[in-house]
């Protein structure tokens, strides 16, 4: 996976707290998890799970050529919306990452979940549309067994996991990782490499 | 004792032959007990596969983002169309009808950029525009316009008003003659085509459309080849979606030939219009199957029915044409041209 930096475009699209103040509210979160309350990081998951979404949504609407939008750009964004970034410990900040893989993971394993169950109507077609399976569909295909996968992983080994969603489903790369996750790059490059081994193989055992 | 490996010793295995080069790995797993040495074997084994977690899910990101995921609105604009209503939604796009500025009617058809997989498909798309309009024939849908669009690739055509081929046969049986003259108006266009160098590569009662006044419309043409009009394709084949998307829908109208992986050539497209032509006059397909493998089978080994044993006042002559576009070999089937001779003078009752 290519190290993925955060775009110009989505500096750009930083802007002021919404209606309501979920900022102060994450930022109160994280520290009562720092001061290990666990219930704290139940309570954010919605939060950041909702600002995950609305940044989605703008970010489409002001720049609707920009397909490329990468998941950690959207991490990164909420980051600096939700978390009293200036303030925050890195303690802190560390937490918020691992919370809004988590949340992105949820969002997109639903997406895909809905992106599958929705049967397209191949009714009066004036013209066809379906020559090609479209590349969503095999992505969110893909998405769903690994999401699967990943939780029997999660059952043998929790970093392993942690890892895969930090990276696949958060989009960062090795050294944000490392970061987020207090482990050393080397130990993010082994368990990357040994979880991609063990989930290709638990997902050809699915499927076969 | 059999316990199962533990995990460590699975994992620091793993690695230690990671370290070695690939042909001295075996010395190293050798030593190992037999369920350790499995465990590791298999996941070295996954570990040179490629393409799993190679890249983040960009087009579901991509699609989550839409901002438009239930299609366009009425009244939005697109280059000079004003899209009225959704007629049809697709696995990559939508058609819809929409009014140029004199406020005629056209079909337009948008592609949504990031739910497409390969440039194959955006070739695909941009080549069916500009085979359509190098066409120019009263049987085959009129391309006004092609282009890219803030909501995707867009291609504004000719409204059809009417019905496809699978609609109508769908509704119930087709009169003889109406059959033997619709088949007449596409041969002429597949012969248009095929004399500009032009193949279809895809009929199917999905594609050919008849007009509220008669007049049968060819949609959706393919790739050129041969004749080179068109430029060839970049590759044969994208990725495996493209594949069984394509046979999915496509499959009961494939000659032999395209099964086989042979490149298609004008009679491959008169072998699915026979099967098309079959289908009108016989009231069902001549190679229908319970799953996919009965369809390659009867493809490749069925003998047609003659339809005149199916259904009576099928003129002879037809009957004998249907089959010989079914022949399994190209070289026995006829051009497009004798086929609009042969439905041309028939004289169904």
């Amino acid at each position: 996976m290519a190290v993925t930096d955060l775009k110009p475009t989505i500096c750009i699209l930083h802007s002021r707290v919404s209606e309501t103040n979920p900022q102060g509210e994450v930022t109160r979160l994280l520290a009562e998890w720092s001061s290990g309350d666990q219930s704290a990081l139940n309570k954010m998951m919605p939060l950041v799970y909702a600002e995950l979404h609305r940044i989605a949504r703008r970010a489409w609407n002001q720049h609707p050529q920009n397909n490329t939008l990468q998941p950690t750009a959207l991490i990164n964004e909420a980051y600096l919306k939700l978390a009293n970034a200036e303030n925050a410990s890195f303690q802190d900040r560390c937490h918020f990452f691992a919370v809004a893989c988590k949340a992105m993971r949820q969002i997109l394993v639903n997406h895909a979940k809905s992106r599958l169950s929705d049967k397209r109507g191949h009714g009066a077609a004036h013209v066809s549309l379906d020559d090609v399976e479209p590349a969503v569909h095999e992505e969110a295909a893909e998405i769903v067994a690994l999401h699967e996968a990943l939780e029997a992983l999660h059952a043998v080994d929790p970093r392993k996991s942690m890892v895969v969603e930090m990276r696949y489903f958060g989009g960062l790369s090795i050294e944000e990782t490392a970061e987020a996750m207090g482990v050393s790059v080397r130990t993010v490059h082994r368990d990357w490499r040994l979880a991609r081994s063990w989930l290709i193989r638990e997902m050809n055992r699915e499927s076969s | 004792m059999n316990l199962p490996p533990a995990w460590e010793e699975i994992e620091r295995l793993y690695h230690e032959a990671l370290e070695l080069p690939v042909g001295e790995r075996n010395v190293l797993l050798a030593r190992a007990s037999p369920a350790l040495r499995q465990e590791v074997e298999s996941l070295l084994e996954a570990d040179s596969e490629d393409g799993l977690l190679a890249a983040p899910p960009t087009h579901v990101v991509a699609d989550l983002l839409d901002s438009q995921p239930n299609g366009l609105a009425p009244g939005q604009r697109v280059a000079d169309y004003e899209v009225e209503s959704l007629i049809s939604v697709g696995g990559m796009g939508e058609v819809y009808l929409a009014r140029d500025r004199e406020g005629r009617p056209v079909a337009l058809k948008i592609l949504r950029r990031h739910l497409i997989a390969s440039a194959q498909a955006v070739y695909r798309f941009e080549t069916e525009a500009r085979a359509a309009s190098a066409l120019c024939h009263p049987n085959i849908v009129t391309v006004y316009q092609s282009g890219e669009s803030p909501a995707g690739l867009f291609i504004a055509m000719e409204w059809v008003d009417g019905s496809t081929f699978r609609a109508i046969m769908d509704a119930g049986q087709v009169e003889i003659a109406q059959a033997v003259d619709w088949g007449g108006q596409a041969a002429r266009a597949l012969s248009a085509a095929h004399a500009a160098g032009i193949l279809h590569r895809d009929m199917k009662p999905e594609n050919i459309m008849l007009r509220k006044d008669g007049v049968v419309k060819i949609l959706d043409f393919g790739l050129a080849r041969d004749g080179g009009a068109v430029g060839p394709e970049p590759s044969s084949m994208g990725a495996s979606g493209t594949i069984s998307g394509t046979l999915s829908g496509t499959l009961l109208y494939m000659p032999p030939e395209i099964l086989r992986g042979e490149t298609a050539t004008s009679a491959s497209d008169i072998f699915s219009l026979g099967a098309v032509l079959y289908e009108l006059t016989a009231g069902h397909h001549p190679f229908a199957g319970e799953t996919l493998l009965d369809v390659f089978e009867a493809i490749e080994c069925r003998t047609v029915a003659a339809i005149t044993s199916l259904r009576n006042g099928v003129p002879r002559e037809v009957d004998r044409l249907i089959l010989r576009m079914l022949d399994r070999s190209p070289g026995g089937r006829p051009s497009a041209s004798e086929v609009c001779d042969v439905l041309g003078h028939s004289t169904a009752p």
